[in-house]
């Protein structure tokens, strides 16, 4: 607890309640002292939002607050009037939401809607206030100031209108800065950066914080203490250390035994110059979700595929499954080639690469029960007969840990966690040699995350199966792949070793990707590293790409010739492949 | 950039009114009806018949007809494009003046009404949302129950029958003043205005109070709509993240409101304009009822006795006034809202 003559807010026995239900929050006790950050966290429902409000003295439609009190300032403020709360609101408590750009008014320019608040708590005239208004715009690195507060929000990327929400908190120096979620949606570079200025800023003007979050990452890396809540109730209110500790700490994948079948045998899976691009509706223009993807996947391997938001990570994996038909390049299965085979051998093959998708909700029939989901692709393709099905299915459910019992079930009312699991099951069901994992966790609570990671590992083991496993969350790549391939903007920029690929990035995106990884250590906090790499600006429009490098608009080392030449994918050490030209030069710019 | 938008849209609207304009003149003389016939009696002689047909243009060719609807009749100065609709068949007198005479008694009727309906409607929706389940929305739904359940020409009659037969508190069905006043000089056309300009607030304040109830009637049926739209617009605004988002950043409540009637103006702008559009039409019934001969009225008499000529400017002149509305509605929107692009 924090000692009492820095404790910026206390709360004590604070109730919540929605409308007839059970209460949402019961008797929480906590301390916020002058300057610290507080991890809130806890399962998805547990009471995060509605605590996150309820120190605002807020409370969502149908919400009330039915006990407690809460100290700030040498007031109670749920005693205070809605006058009196007005003037605390966005003066001293300030508040960030998870979607910035729906809490912004649509149809008044973000430079006014920062100064207005501005103006609302602070006295000063239009004129001043719309100049704090831009420097707070700056301050958070928005690029152009002047000509962006003029900008309505629906002009801005949700990671611009994040930073907006933050200028408008921060403007009047509040002492408590309450963020909920602040990052879920942003790509990793973006969260990174985002969270990197929220920290500065407030180890600068001494505002405390509390950070909503799921992200064991993100609590290790910015937090100074977590509160985990269960159910309405603080479970645990410890030091970021103990936490992290406490929860298992994840390790880096080391080299497995496929380095030996690598040397001998053909890939498994081999694509070569991979290229896909949708037609613009209404232009003559594509966007191009593809550009130039080669990798190889030996039989046993597990590969990650990485990227940013729009990389055509998902793309590839379509291509893979012929679910797309690619506009260039060769896909070689088990040496049979995917363009030249159809009909009767198409679907053979299909049943031998076998894809789960990243809602798990989407990929069952919610009016079935989880026997039927299961047992008609079983008797569809003929593997089982109805005698022997049961048995199959069991022996499928039992290889990703889950009890019998769901087959009488409906997917609503199973967890995405256990659904996802199912899911992985039923793609087991066709005997696939290799599987595509679109973004299997995205949708998952940490906990469930790190137990479809451990299924994973096991099939590999056990079953000698091979994936592909897109994410665009690094930890679950680093801790479940043998190999790593990095993309950006439709191709790929680097392929290697996950080990090296994670300690020793070359790629200048690549660098910047590892560095915006959180990893669930308070040890090796990022914004204690000096040497970050950052990219400049916002990533390219996949429809209008640069000629030469595609980094090279954002990438600190480029020449005249980056802007000029397309790059190729070169070899750099063996099994390490670069597509930058001036690799082993940056020492040059560093020195300079 | 708005001006551009406004003369596109222009544009599209002037090629939208030549089809209409073009298919209605050609419709017309493709029915099976003989406009001659009623013109000139059934007995009469083949050789009235035929004077008559020369005389209404009917003999010639329809492209022939065509031509001098658009270009006029060898140089009388008439034709669409000198503005000219023509001459009626029926009383001889340019379409024009007699458009230019009805036009403004039915805009008097549905604008009052419609003003009364917006004035009325919208308070009662904000508060509705503002306070769901309270009085305002209460007396909503009893009036909704009621509103809905007849078409606005059953309601004229009964409200006819209520206040001018049993109660006697209303003037009768007799037009837009008693037969013994004298009307103002025409000026505009709508006869409370005129009355104003002629400085005579005795015959404005009886204008009025025989407009009573065919604007009763009118307002009547149109606030139901107006006011549900209202209610959803404003309570959906209220539920927005950005309106919970302002509360957090504690903007004053004043603000707050205005924020929200900001956000539910725009979309509740449009099903307005779009039902102003309709009560051009409904104001056909309910001048037949009330004995108000404004445009409605011109219209059924026309093509009752088949004028074409009549028929085409009515047409016209209500397309045009649509498109127009309609116009109006999204240029407000576009310079009201952001998003639009215009
Ligand atoms: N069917 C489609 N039609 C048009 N454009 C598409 C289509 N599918 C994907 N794209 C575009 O292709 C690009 C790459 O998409 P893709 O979904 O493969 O990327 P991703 O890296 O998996 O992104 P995310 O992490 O957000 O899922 C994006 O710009 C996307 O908008
Ligand atoms: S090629 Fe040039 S711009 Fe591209 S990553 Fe390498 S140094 Fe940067
Ligand atoms: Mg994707």
């Amino acid at each position: 607890m924090a000692d009492n003559k820095n404790t910026v807010l206390s709360a004590r026995g604070l109730s919540v309640q929605y409308a007839a239900e059970n209460p949402t929050l019961t008797d929480i006790n906590l301390d916020i002292a002058a300057g610290e950050i507080v991890g809130l966290t806890g399962s998805s429902g547990s009471g995060k939002s509605t605590l996150a409000y309820a120190l605002l003295g807020l409370t969502r439609r149908g919400a009330q607050v039915t006990g407690g009190k809460i100290d700030f300032d040498g007031h109670d403020l749920l005693a205070l009037s809605d006058e009196e709360l007005e003037r605390v609101r966005g003066r001293d408590i300030a508040l960030i939401v998870q979607n910035p750009r729906s809490a912004l008014h649509p149809m008044y320019q973000v430079g006014r809607q920062i100064s207005r608040v501005y103006q609302a708590h602070k006295d000063s005239g239009r004129t001043e206030a719309q100049q704090r208004a831009i420097e707070m715009l700056r301050l958070v690195g928005i690029n152009d100031p002047e000509r962006r507060s003029d900008a309505f929000v629906h002009e801005l990327s949700g990671g611009m209108a994040q930073r907006v929400l933050i200028a408008l908190a921060l403007s009047t120096n509040p002492k408590l800065l309450i963020a909920d979620e602040p990052t879920s949606g942003l790509d990793v570079t973006v969260q990174a950066q985002f969270l990197d200025t929220m920290w500065e800023t407030s180890r600068e003007t001494g505002t405390a914080m509390v950070l909503v979050t799921q992200e064991p990452g993100i609590l290790a890396n910015y937090c100074d203490r977590v509160i985990e809540l269960d159910a309405g109730h603080v479970a645990k209110d410890v030091s970021a250390s103990a936490f992290i500790s406490a929860s298992t700490k994840r390790s880096t994948q080391s080299p497995s035994a496929v380095e030996r079948e690598r040397q001998n045998h053909e890939p498994l899976l081999r694509v070569e110059g991979l290229r896909k691009t949708f037609p613009l509706r209404g232009t003559k223009k594509v966007v191009q979700a593809v550009d130039d993807v080669s990798l190889s996947l030996f039989a046993g391997e597990s590969v990650g595929l990485v990227g940013e938001s729009g990389s055509g990570k998902s793309t590839v994996g379509r291509c893979l499954l012929k679910l797309l038909e690619a506009d260039a390049g060769k896909i070689t299965f088990d040496g049979q080639d995917l363009a030249a085979i159809g009909g009767h051998t198409l679907r053979k093959l299909r049943q031998r690469i076998q894809i789960v998708q990243q809602d798990p909700y989407d990929s069952f029939d919610p009016r079935w029960s989880i026997e039927k989901s299961l047992l008609d692709p079983l008797v569809i393709h003929k593997i089982a007969s109805p005698a022997e099905a049961r048995g199959v299915i069991e022996e499928s459910l039992s290889r990703v840990s889950v009890e019998f019992s769901v087959l009488s079930r409906r997917p609503r009312d199973l967890s995405a966690g256990v659904l996802q699991r199912i899911a992985i099951a039923r793609a087991l069901l066709m005997k696939p040699d290799f599987l595509v994992l679109d973004e299997p966790t995205s949708m998952l609570a940490p906990q469930d995350r790190h137990v479809i990671l451990d299924v994973l590992k096991r099939l590999r083991t056990e079953l000698g199966l091979s994936y592909l496993l897109i994410s665009h969350d690094l930890t679950s790549v680093a801790s479940a792949c043998d190999r790593v391939v990095v993309m950006y903007l439709g191709q790929v920029v680097e392929v290697g070793p996950t080990v090296d690929i994670f300690e020793k990035p070359i790629h200048p995106y690549t660098k910047a990707l590892i560095g915006a990884h959180l990893e669930e250590n308070p040890e090796t906090r990022r914004v204690e590293r000096l040497d970050r790499v950052d990219l400049e600006g916002e990533i390219p429009s996949p429809i209008d790409l640069p000629v030469g490098c595609y980094l090279a608009t954002r990438c600190a080392h480029a020449t005249d010739a980056c802007h000029k030449e397309r790059q190729s994918l070169s070899p750099f050490s063996s099994h390490h492949d670069v597509r930058c030209m001036r690799v082993g030069q940056f020492e040059l710019d560093e020195a300079s | 950039m708005i001006w551009r938008f406004t003369l596109r849209r222009l544009a599209v609207g002037l090629v939208q009114l030549s089809v209409l304009i073009v298919a209605v003149f050609f419709l017309i003389r493709l029915l099976p009806a003989d406009p001659v016939a009623r013109f000139v009696g059934m007995n009469a002689s083949p050789e009235a018949y035929a004077l008559a047909e020369q005389s209404l243009g009917l003999d010639l060719p329809v492209t022939r007809q065509f031509e001098a609807f658009l270009f006029g009749e060898g140089n009388d100065g008439g034709g669409l494009f000198r503005g000219e609709l023509g001459t009626s068949w029926v009383t001889g007198s340019s379409v024009n003046q007699e458009i230019r005479q009805y036009l403004p008694v039915t805009l008097e009727l549905i604008t009052l009404s419609f003003l009364i309906a917006v004035g009325l409607g919208v308070p009662i929706g904000v508060l509705g949302a503002v306070n769901p389940g309270g009085a305002a929305d209460k007396g909503t739904l009893v009036y909704g129950l009621f509103a809905g359940s007849q078409p606005e020409f059953s309601w004229g009659i009964i409200f006819i029958f209520v206040f001018f037969v049993v109660l006697g508190i209303a003037p009768g069905p007799l037009g837009r003043l008693s037969p013994l006043t004298d009307p103002p000089d025409f000026v505009t056309g709508a006869i409370t205005i005129d009355a104003l300009l002629a400085g005579r607030v005795d015959i404005f304040l009886e204008a009025l109070w025989y407009l009573s109830l065919p604007i009763l009637t009118l307002s009547f049926v149109l606030s139901g709509p107006i006011i549900k739209m209202v209610r959803e617009n404003v309570a959906q605004t209220m539920n927005a993240d950005f309106m919970f988002y302002g509360q957090a950043a504690g903007l004053p409540r004043g603000v707050l409101a205005r924020d929200a009637l900001r956000a539910a103006f725009a979309p509740a702008l449009t099903l307005i304009g779009i039902l102003f559009g309709f009560m051009i039409g409904g104001a056909v019934l309910i001048e037949s009822i009330f004995s108000i001969s404004g445009l409605g009225q011109y219209a059924i008499r026309s093509i009752l006795a088949f004028d074409y000529p009549a028929i085409q400017g009515v047409v016209l002149t209500i397309s045009a006034l649509t498109l127009l509305i309609y116009l109006a509605i999204d240029v407000c929107q576009a310079l009201l809202d952001p998003r639009v692009s215009v």
